[in-house]
């Protein structure tokens, strides 16, 4: 009786767990657009990041914001949004790490600078534009910037065309782009595909993660 | 000799009892664990079905987006919205903040019937699309406030239905400890008197008494005003003095149910339904945005039709692991309730743990804000 009571209290056990332990999905899509800046002296000072969120979170963050021309927002009147944005950031380490020859660095980053929204009334979308600086610049061999939300709230992935750029990089440096396969980013979603590959690829997090690595001599 | 089965048959009910009650807390933190991610700790990789559960949620909701945008000039795309919402609903139920947790867990604590987890699920459900509605139609479509707003008032939402899953863990804690420690001393104590005493003392005799005690119970239930704390009590104790053996296996629990327990249930709903799913909000917002507010009202309630058959699947499947466990300890009157009372108050410190854990934030729910 008892090893039966067991085994229906661990199946019992399990079943609250998963639902305790239960993942979110992502409810905002980033789509990346990133610059490393060098230094004349060949050292990476830092990360520039641009940021378009899809339609619904763009909607959603606009929502109330005042505007002098219906359908579209100055840079002036995103400002408010900016500051709460970056502000925010900084409690999930603006998402963006890094690694110097191997190695993880811990707040890395100063506070962000140069930062803005951009509004594309087109496409009804919202862009961020911050500036990363490495509290030290960073002269190193090799340097991985990843960029991902650890919970997957917010799914990260890189715009299709020329996504990373190497601003002032001497010309021995490499650069290397890592883009998972994520097929329901929103440049490749379709609804009518994906049934029959749903579950290939998928992960949370940081299999998702998008790395920058780059390689100096 | 059979002084020695008895005693190690307590034993083994404390050791199952007591086993359940750290395995639960271990699952609980287990899962918080798994949700907080210091910095640099990367999460395990999702994949199988947990994977297969984010990527469909992922894809039904971005489609969300598109049959919205449709409908504004083909009003036939809202049929699309409302199997899409559906589909979404029974699929996002999976993620955190939809309340199987803590509704599996007080359904367990509480000996609910299936019924009645089904009842309790689609009403936990419903209230958090109505809330997501009266916060967006409020705020955003009255008085035009910005997302922040919106963000910051579901955080405060957020934190009260927190503290009332503590609260009714709390109390459902106290009134299971109570009846779990009662339950040990009649059948520990009671044990050794019968080991050493009155070996012959069979299962028959506590078999009568324990009827004649859950009789009692229920008329006493219900001839009085059953909601009052102290008549409970007087209830419990009166119980405890004239019949140390009335509770061998009587379903003593069941003064938490029936008509009584609705208004306690009420709480239960509450508690885990106040709070507003961050999708639907967002859903409601662009929908506000694109004009078509009453398509994300429909989309809203709908998915949260979906919601609940999910919860109330897994809150059905709890409630039969909950009755098959009481099958299989009614054959031992004695060992076999307190294990059963022990299981009772592992789920009830289980809720406690689910809310506090919300509430200090160390289980991560949905964020709802501008990140």
């Amino acid at each position: 009786m008892l090893y039966r009571l067991a085994s229906l209290l661990t199946g019992l056990i399990c079943l609250l767990a998963a639902g305790g332990g239960a993942v979110a999905h992502p409810h905002v899509w980033v789509t990346m657009s990133e610059e490393l800046l060098f230094a004349p002296d060949g050292s990476v000072t830092g990360v520039r990041n641009a940021w378009t969120f899809d339609d619904m979170f763009s909607a959603f963050a606009t929502q109330g914001i005042e505007q002098k021309n219906k359908g579209t927002f100055t840079r002036a009147e995103l400002a408010p949004l900016a500051q709460v944005n970056v502000d925010s950031l900084k409690e999930y380490a603006y998402f963006t790490y890094a690694k110097v020859n191997g190695k993880r660095q811990k707040d890395a980053f100063l506070p962000p600078t140069d930062y803005f929204l951009d509004y594309d009334p087109k496409a009804t979308v919202l862009t961020l534009h911050f500036t990363l600086s490495f509290k030290a610049p960073v002269k190193a061999k090799a340097i991985e910037i990843e960029i991902y939300d650890p919970e997957f709230f917010i799914d990260f992935g890189f715009g299709a065309n020329n996504p990373v750029r190497l601003v002032g990089a001497p010309a021995d440096c490499t650069l290397l782009v890592n883009k998972p396969q994520d097929d329901y980013f929103p440049n490749e979603l379709r609804l009518d595909k994906n049934f029959a590959t749903s579950e290939a690829n998928i992960g949370m997090g940081a299999s998702f993660a998008n790395k920058i690595s780059v390689a100096c001599r | 000799m059979k002084r020695s089965t008895v005693a190690s048959n307590a034993f083994s009910a404390t050791t199952v009892a007591v086993a359940a009650a750290l395995l639960l807390m271990m699952s609980a933190l287990s899962a918080a664990l798994a949700q907080g991610h210091p910095f640099g700790i990367r999460p395990p990789d999702a994949t199988g079905f947990t994977g297969w559960i984010i990527a469909e949620q992922s894809r039904f909701y971005r489609a969300l987006s598109g049959l919205i945008r449709a409908a504004k000039t083909d009003g036939s795309a809202l049929w699309g919205l409302m199997g899409i919402s559906f589909i979404y609903g029974i699929f996002h139920a999976a993620g955190p903040g939809h309340g199987k947790a803590v509704i599996s867990s007080y359904l367990v604590a509480n000996e609910e019937t299936w019924r009645r987890g089904i009842v309790l699920s689609f009403a936990a459900a419903l209230l958090q699309a109505i809330t997501a509605i009266v916060i967006v139609g409020i705020a955003a479509a009255l008085i035009g406030t910005t997302a922040k707003m919106m963000g910051d008032t579901v955080r405060v939402i957020e934190i009260v239905s927190y503290a009332l899953i503590v609260l009714v863990g709390a109390r459902l804690f106290w009134v299971k400890g109570r009846a779990f420690r009662r339950t040990w001393h009649e059948v520990v104590s009671g044990a050794k008197a019968d080991g050493s005493a009155t070996p012959k003392h069979d299962d028959h005799v506590h078999h009568r008494h324990s009827h004649s005690a859950h009789t009692h119970g229920h008329d006493h239930l219900h001839g009085q005003a059953h909601h009052h704390h102290d008549e409970q009590r007087d209830h419990d104790e009166e119980d405890d003095s004239v019949l140390p053996w009335g509770h061998a296996h009587g379903p003593e629990p069941e003064e938490l149910a029936g008509p009584g327990g609705w208004h306690r249930g009420l709480s239960a709903i509450v508690a885990v339904g106040l709070r507003p799913c961050s999708g639907a909000i967002i859903v409601l917002v662009f929908a506000l945005a694109q004009g078509l507010f009453l398509a994300g009202v429909a989309s809203t309630i709908v998915m949260g039709v979906g919601t609940a058959i999910t919860v109330g699947a897994i809150a059905t499947l709890a409630v039969a692991a909950r009755s098959a466990a009481k099958r299989v300890a009614a054959t031992r009157p004695g060992y076999g309730s307190l294990a059963l009372r022990g299981i009772e108050v592992g789920a009830a410190l289980l809720v406690m743990i689910f809310g506090a854990l919300l509430l200090t934030g160390y289980m991560a729910s949905e964020r709802t804000g501008l990140f």
